[in-house]
C-alpha cells in the first residue's frame, strides 16, 4: 500500500492575543463573591494574582457566549455584548466569523466543529445559493478511523488527452503534454495586497517573511505558489528553490525573460493580453516541459476567451475574480451585471467547454473570494479543478484584514516580522483543515476522488432550482410568486 | 397526565428584552415602583431601606406606558427608564433569533403560547421563515402582538373538540398513536445527561407522546418509560441488545442525521466514561466511531434484511427510518416502505447535533422544507402516502414550524433543539467542547449536569408542549378544522411570503 498524502498539522498559537467575540463588562457593585469564576468553565473570570479577595478582569477573549455568568451573578453586575473590535473585522464579505473561523484553523489544524444546528442564513448570493448532496447508501467512507485517507484529493496541471494513439509498433504516436500532479486541489495566488511598499523602506522583509512562509508551506504540502516574478522571486530563483513556485508576469509587453527560471519552474503564469500567444511561443521554446497558464480576469467575454485560448493550445488558464468573488467591471465596456459571482461565471466557463467538447483541454484554476474550505468543494463543483486561495492565506498569518498597510498605517500584527517558520506551520494547518474538510463531503457523497468532483452539479442543490421545483408546486395557486423574482 | 405548573428559569437573572435603569442617583428609596408594579419587577425587601435591583425580565415594557402603574412616569424623581438589554442584543442568530430563544423560555416558563410574528417566525430568510398562514378570515382579531400583555391575559384555547392526535402507523400492526403531532428527537445518552433524558422521558409520557434514546444505549433509569420511548439502531450499533428492541414501542433505525448527513459519529475517548462504555459495551477511554453508512446495507434488500431482523425481535414495534435529505429523498421514502417501514422520517440539513463540522451543518443535504412536499408528492404519486407517515425534523422551532411542516405534507414533526432551549440552552454550540454544556444540559459531568432537575426539566417540556398545543389547536380552529389530520399537505394553507422581514430593531419600540 502506497503512503497516504497526509497533512502533518501542529498546534501553532498565534502572536498576539486573538480578538474575541464577546465583551464582558464587570459592574462597579461586583461583591467579589467569585460566583462567575465557578459557573464559568472557560476560564473567563478569576481573581486577581496580587489580591485575591478581587476579581480579576474578565479574560473575555476566552468567552464562548454561554452567558452563565450573566445569569448567576448574584448582583447582576455582568454585561456581554458582541465586542466591537470583532465586529469591525473584515468587511460584509470577508465576515469577522470567516476571519476568526480561519484563524482557528491556522492555530489548531482541526475542522470547525461546534454543537447546535447551523446558524445562519437559510441561502444567500454566490456560493451561498447552493448545497452539496450527499448519499445515504455508499461504500464506506468512514469505517472506524479508517477510510478517509482512501480519498484522494490529487489533481493534474495540464492537457488531458482523451485517448493515446499508437502505431503497428506499439510506439506511442500521439504528442503528450506535461502535466504537473498536485496532491491537493489549492494552490497559493498572488497576494492581493502588500505593505505600502514605497512608503516602506523595510519591505523586503515583509515579502522575504510572509513569502518564505508560503513558499515553505508550498513545497512541505507539496503544492505551488503563484508569485509575481519581481525581486523576490528572483532572489528565492537563485537560491535554486523554484520547483514550488510559479512565476506570474504580468505585463507582458515589456518583459523580459529570464531563460533560467523559465527552465527551473515547472509552471509559468502569464496575464492575458490580446498577443499572449507569441510569448507563450517564446516561453514554450525555451522549455517545452514547462506548463504555461494564461490568467484571464472573469469579466465580459470570458468564455470566448478561454474558448480561443484553448483552441490555440493553452494547457491551464487561470481565471480570477475578485477579492470579493465578484467579475470584474472592465472599464470602457458595458458593466456585466448577469452572473457576476464567481460560482455562476466557473458554471458558465465550465459549460461552454463541455459543450464543445474540449473541457479536457484545459485546466481550469479558479480564484477570487475563496473563503472557507467550503468554496473549495463547491467551485469544484461548478467546474474548476483546482483553486487558488490569496487572503486566507495572509489569515492563517494573524492578518485582521484591517487594510491599515494600504493607508500606510503600522500592521498591528506586524506581518514583516513572521518567523517563517511558524509562519509555514500556520498555513500548513489552514490548509490541512480545509482539506479534512474537503474529505468531509467527499466522504458524505461517497467519492473516492477530488478528480470526480469537477462539475459534478449533479452533485449539488441549486437555490434557484428547488426553490422553482418545490414551491411552484406548493404555491401554484399564488400567482404573485415568482421563482425568479 | 399533563398538569401547565409555572416553572420559572433557575437562573437569578433570566435574559430579557427590556433592561430596567435605576439611576441611583436619583433614587430616593420611596419604594413607589414597589408598590406600583403588578409584575413584581420592582421589590423593597422587608428590613431594607434600599429598593432591590430591578427585576428586568419580568418587565413588559412599554406596553403598560398608559396605564397607572408604569413606573418609569410615576417615579417622583424619575430615575427609571427602560432600555434594552445588553444580553438579549447578543444573544440569538438568524434561524434561533433572540426572540425565539427567549419566547420559548418564556411558554416553557407559563405553558402559554405567545403570539406576533416574533415568536413565530426566525429570521433565516428563507423556508418557513418566508412562509406564512393563509388564514380564510381574520376578523375578529386585533393588532397582533399586544395579547401578551401581562402573560396571563392569552388563556390556553379552549380545545373542545379539536384533536391533534397522529397516527404513527398506517400499516398493517401495531396501531400506535400520540396526542400531539410530535415526538422528541434522538438525542444519545453522553451528548445529553441522564436527567434530561428522564425530563424528556416523564413530559413525553405526561403528553402521551414519544421521546428518543439516540445512538448510545438505553439507561436503566429509562425502564420505566418504555411505552412512550424510541430506541435507535445506528450504524455503529452502540447499545443495542435484544432486550432494548423488545422493551419498546417503535425501533428508529438511523441512516444519518441531518445537521451531518453522510458523515457518521466521533465520540472522543476521554468522553467514554466508565458509564458510557458500559451502555455502548465498548472499552473506557477508547475513541469510538460510528460509520457511515450502514456497512452492512447496500440496497433496499439489504435494508429491507435489517427490519426484518427488528420485526422478528419484537413483531409489535413499528419501524422508523430516520434519513437526511439528499436529491433523491424521494426515492429513499419509497426504498423504505418496500423494506417495510412504518415511519419516514426526514431529519432536515439545519437540524441539531451535539456534534459536528460546520460545514455539514451548512452545507450538505437540502433544508426540510424541500424534503417534505417532495416526499408527500412521491408518494402520493407511488399511491403510498396512506401507508407511510412522514415525520419531518431539523429545523421545527415553533409550533408554527410544525403546523408548516404537516402543511407541506408531513404528518407530525420532531422536535429537538426546542426542547434543550426550553431547558435553558442559548444555543451557544459549545455541547462538545471541555467539559460539555456550560449550562448543564449536553453534558455528562457530573458537576455540571447537575444544574438540571429532573421535575424542574420534566415541568418546563410538559409546559412547553402545552403551548404548542394550544397554538396549534388555535391554527386548525382559524382554519375551520376539526383535526391536525385535516392540515395534512394542505398547501393553499400556506403563501409564500417573500416581504417578510423580521423587525430587530427595538429601538423603534422603546
Amino acid at each position: 500500500m502506497p503512503k497516504k498524502y497526509n497533512v502533518e498539522v501542529v498546534p501553532t498559537p498565534p502572536r498576539y492575543i486573538p480578538i474575541g467575540k464577546f465583551e464582558i463588562e464587570r459592574g462597579e457593585d461586583c461583591i467579589n463573591c467569585g460566583r462567575c469564576a465557578i459557573v464559568c468553565i472557560y476560564e473567563v473570570h478569576k481573581r486577581q494574582d496580587e489580591d485575591l479577595r478581587c476579581m480579576a478582569e474578565p479574560v473575555a477573549y476566552r468567552c464562548k457566549g454561554c452567558f452563565s455568568c450573566v445569569q448567576e451573578c448574584p448582583q447582576a453586575t455582568l454585561t456581554i455584548r458582541e465586542g466591537t473590535d470583532y465586529s469591525r473585522l473584515g468587511d460584509s464579505y470577508w465576515t469577522p466569523e470567516i476571519i476568526s473561523t480561519n484563524w482557528y484553523q491556522a492555530e489548531t489544524g482541526k475542522i470547525p466543529v461546534s454543537g447546535a444546528g447551523y446558524r445562519g442564513p437559510f441561502s444567500g448570493e454566490g456560493f451561498d445559493s447552493m448545497w452539496t448532496d450527499m448519499s445515504e447508501i455508499v461504500r464506506p467512507t468512514r469505517d472506524g478511523i479508517h477510510g478517509r485517507e482512501y480519498i484522494s484529493t490529487v489533481v493534474e496541471i495540464g492537457r488531458k488527452l482523451p485517448a493515446i494513439k499508437f502505431d503497428s509498433q506499439g510506439e506511442i504516436l500521439s504528442h503528450i503534454p506535461p502535466t504537473i500532479n498536485v496532491p491537493l486541489p489549492i494552490i497559493f495566488d498572488t497576494l492581493p495586497f502588500e505593505a505600502a511598499k514605497h512608503f516602506d523602506p523595510t519591505f523586503l522583509t515583509f515579502d522575504e517573511n510572509v513569502y518564505g512562509a508560503m513558499a515553505k508551506a508550498a513545497s512541505d504540502l507539496g503544492t505551488f505558489m503563484i508569485v509575481d516574478a519581481g525581486d523576490w522571486f528572483k532572489s528565492e530563483g537563485h537560491r535554486g528553490q523554484s520547483s514550488h513556485i510559479i512565476p506570474h508576469i504580468s505585463h507582458l509587453t515589456s518583459h523580459s525573460f529570464d531563460a533560467d527560471w523559465i527552465k527551473a519552474c515547472k509552471m509559468v503564469e502569464l496575464e492575458y493580453e490580446e498577443d499572449v500567444m507569441t510569448v507563450v511561443n517564446e516561453a514554450k521554446n525555451l522549455n517545452p516541459g514547462t506548463i504555461i497558464s494564461v490568467s484571464v480576469p472573469f469579466g465580459d467575454n470570458v468564455e470566448q476567451i478561454v474558448e480561443e485560448l484553448t483552441y490555440a493550445g493553452i494547457e491551464v488558464i487561470h481565471l480570477y475574480a475578485d477579492l470579493n468573488g465578484k467579475a470584474f467591471n472592465q472599464t470602457g465596456k458595458k458593466s456585466v451585471t448577469k452572473n457576476a459571482s464567481i460560482k455562476d461565471m466557473t458554471l458558465e466557463v465550465h459549460r461552454h467547454l463541455v459543450d464543445l467538447k474540449i473541457r479536457d483541454d484545459v485546466t481550469l484554476i479558479v480564484s477570487g473570494g475563496i473563503a472557507m474550505a467550503e468554496h473549495v468543494a463547491k467551485a469544484i463543483i461548478c467546474g474548476a479543478d483546482l483553486i487558488a486561495i490569496d487572503l486566507p492565506l495572509l489569515f492563517a498569518l494573524e492578518c485582521r484584514y484591517c487594510k491599515d498597510c494600504q493607508e500606510d498605517l503600522a500592521c498591528p500584527v506586524e506581518l514583516k516580522d513572521v518567523d517563517p517558520e511558524w509562519g509555514a506551520q500556520r498555513i500548513i494547518n489552514l490548509i490541512g483543515a480545509w482539506r479534512n474538510q474537503l474529505l468531509e463531503i467527499l466522504g458524505a457523497m461517497g467519492l473516492r476522488e477530488v478528480r470526480r468532483l469537477r462539475g459534478e452539479v449533479g452533485r449539488a442543490i441549486f437555490f434557484e432550482d428547488i426553490e422553482k421545483d418545490t414551491f411552484d408546486t406548493v404555491f401554484a395557486m399564488d400567482e404573485s410568486y415568482d421563482a425568479n423574482g | 397526565m399533563q398538569t401547565v405548573k409555572k416553572a420559572p428559569s433557575r437562573f437569578p437573572n433570566e435574559i430579557s428584552e427590556i433592561e430596567v435603569q435605576r439611576d441611583l442617583s436619583k433614587c430616593i428609596n420611596c419604594g413607589t415602583c414597589a408598590k406600583l408594579c403588578p409584575f413584581g419587577v420592582h421589590e423593597r425587601k422587608t428590613g431594607y431601606n434600599r429598593v432591590s435591583k430591578p427585576l428586568s425580565y419580568r418587565c413588559i415594557g412599554t406596553s403598560c406606558e398608559d396605564k397607572p402603574f408604569y413606573c418609569v412616569n410615576h417615579c417622583p424623581r424619575g430615575a427609571l427608564s427602560l432600555g434594552v438589554s445588553s444580553e438579549y442584543r447578543t444573544i440569538g442568530d438568524y434561524r434561533w433569533t433572540r426572540d425565539l430563544i427567549i419566547g420559548t423560555w418564556k411558554q416553557a416558563e407559563t405553558g402559554i403560547p405567545l403570539k406576533g410574528q416574533r415568536y413565530e417566525i426566525g429570521n433565516s430568510g428563507g423556508g418557513f421563515d418566508r412562509i406564512s398562514f393563509n388564514f380564510p378570515d381574520d376578523e375578529g382579531r386585533g393588532e397582533r402582538g399586544d395579547e401578551n400583555i401581562g402573560q396571563n391575559a392569552f388563556l390556553p384555547s379552549d380545545d373542545t373538540g379539536i384533536s391533534t392526535e397522529i397516527d404513527l402507523n398506517k400499516r398493517e400492526g401495531t396501531k400506535i398513536s400520540i396526542r400531539v403531532p410530535f415526538y422528541g428527537g434522538g438525542m444519545s445518552f453522553g451528548s445529553i445527561s441522564l436527567s434530561v433524558m428522564l425530563a424528556k422521558a416523564k413530559a413525553a409520557r405526561a403528553w402521551g407522546t414519544f421521546t428518543c434514546t439516540g445512538e448510545g444505549g438505553y439507561p436503566e433509569a429509562l425502564k420505566e418509560y418504555d411505552d412512550n420511548v424510541i430506541t435507535q439502531v445506528a450504524t455503529g450499533l452502540f447499545g443495542v441488545m435484544e432486550d432494548t428492541i423488545q422493551r419498546v414501542k417503535i425501533v428508529e433505525f438511523k441512516y444519518a442525521q441531518g445537521a451531518k448527513p453522510g458523515l457518521g459519529g466521533h465520540l472522543l475517548g476521554d468522553k467514554v466514561t466508565a458509564e458510557v462504555a458500559r451502555m455502548r459495551e465498548a472499552i473506557s477511554g477508547s475513541s469510538l466511531f460510528s460509520p457511515f453508512p450502514f456497512h452492512s446495507v447496500y440496497s433496499v434488500e439489504d435494508h429491507k434484511k435489517h427490519l426484518d431482523w427488528i420485526k422478528e425481535l419484537n413483531p409489535n414495534a413499528i419501524v422508523s427510518v430516520k434519513v437526511s435529505t439528499p436529491t433523491d429523498v424521494d426515492m429513499v421514502a419509497v426504498g423504505s416502505y418496500y423494506a417495510g417501514a412504518n415511519i419516514i422520517h426526514l431529519d432536515g440539513s439545519y437540524g441539531g447535533t451535539g456534534a459536528a463540522p460546520d460545514i455539514a451543518k451548512k452545507n450538505i443535504a437540502m433544508p426540510i422544507e424541500y424534503a417534505i412536499p417532495k416526499v408527500h408528492e412521491f408518494l402520493k404519486r407511488e399511491g403510498l402516502r396512506d401507508t407511510m407517515t412522514i415525520i419531518a425534523s431539523g429545523g421545527i422551532r415553533t409550533a408554527h414550524d410544525a403546523l408548516k411542516a404537516i402543511a407541506l405534507g408531513a404528518d407530525g414533526v420532531v422536535i429537538g433543539t426546542a426542547e434543550l432551549v426550553a431547558l435553558g440552552c442559548v444555543r451557544c454550540g459549545n455541547c462538545e467542547s471541555g467539559r460539555g454544556c456550560p449550562r448543564g444540559i449536553a453534558t455528562t459531568d457530573p458537576e455540571l449536569s447537575e444544574a438540571v432537575n429532573v421535575e424542574w426539566g420534566a415541568q418546563r417540556l410538559i409546559n412547553l408542549y402545552a403551548a404548542w398545543r394550544s397554538e396549534i389547536v388555535d391554527v386548525l380552529k382559524r382554519f375551520g378544522m376539526r383535526s391536525i389530520k385535516e392540515l395534512v399537505g394542505r398547501y393553499d394553507c400556506l403563501i409564500e411570503n417573500h416581504e417578510i422581514t423580521q423587525e430587530n430593531d427595538e429601538e423603534t419600540k422603546l
